[in-house]
């Protein structure tokens, strides 16, 4: 693994072997909820990046529409709320 | 806690010894030669992780507030999300050091990338052609992934992995402060 390592750093991307794609396209497989379900072997590397890159878009967006929330509910509430008692209700959980 | 993100699969450690012991076994081969990724499947995926980010974030969306206009706001609130979850990762990552040395310059770049792909576009056509799909959808991903447009191939497997990993988690607090928000806080 060792060698493999130092021959990747002095290419962007041609060198670098074929089972070390594979190895680290399977890694992010994992990460991806659509694919956890599939569990299969046959998903394309392009494939992978393309969902990889569509979920953290969609990542993105729910953090927009969340923060749009927050901010209303946040000028909605303002002095009554008291800051402990959210954390202490949330640690609560 | 599985009731509240619907979308998203529970969080890991509601079985935590069946999640460590099916993920160990796969990742342990990558684990131990990337050494400086120590920080093992369980960073971002703990309930103790999750409500330390919770209570800064509320804290410090408190003291933004002060001082919000109410057209940007949301972008705040984004922008503090961000912030504080990229002190969590503790200068470990790119991405998060990233997002904390380029809050300010943001904008201006914003700009000034937007010009320059109005300039480039048509020469770089002719060469885009014969990239394959895949070195494409990498460069899509390094441009997602903050700070991370020239790494290498693992390199941006990684930052991506634990970005990922962040941003769900992001998810997990805010939506569930933004219940407790909504249920109309405290009686």
């Amino acid at each position: 693994m060792a060698s493999r390592r130092s021959r990747s750093r002095q290419s962007s991307g041609s060198r670098i072997t074929d089972d070390q794609i594979i190895d680290l396209v399977s890694k992010l497989q994992q990460l991806i909820p659509e694919f956890r379900r599939r569990r299969s072997d046959k998903v394309s590397a392009s494939k992978v990046l393309q969902e990889t890159c569509n979920y953290i878009r969609n990542l993105h967006r729910e953090v927009d529409g969340l923060s749009d929330r927050l901010s209303q509910l946040l000028a909605s509430t303002d002095t009554d709320t008291d800051q402990a008692t959210i954390i202490r209700s949330l640690l609560e959980e | 806690m599985a009731s509240i993100v619907p979308r998203l699969e529970p969080a890991p450690d509601t079985c935590p010894e069946f999640k460590r012991r099916k993920r160990r076994i796969p990742n342990e081969k990558l684990a131990s030669s990337h050494s400086q990724h120590n920080q093992g499947i369980k960073r971002w995926r703990t309930q103790r992780e999750q409500h330390i980010y919770s209570s800064k974030l509320v804290q410090a969306l408190r003291r933004s507030r002060l001082t919000s206009t109410s057209s940007s706001a949301a972008r705040e609130v984004h922008d503090t999300a961000d912030r504080v979850l990229a002190v969590l990762a503790k200068g470990t990552t790119r991405w998060s050091r990233a997002v904390l040395t380029a809050r300010k310059t943001a904008r201006h770049k914003k700009a000034k990338v937007a010009a320059n792909i109005r300039l480039r576009k048509p020469a770089f056509n002719r060469e885009k052609r014969k990239k394959p799909a895949v070195q494409k959808k990498l460069k899509v991903l390094g441009r997602l992934v903050p700070g991370c447009r020239k790494l290498s191939f693992s390199n941006l497997i990684e930052e991506t992995s634990d970005y990922i990993a962040a941003l769900e988690m992001q998810v997990r607090a805010m939506t569930a402060i933004t219940e407790f928000l909504a249920a109309g806080g405290p009686a």
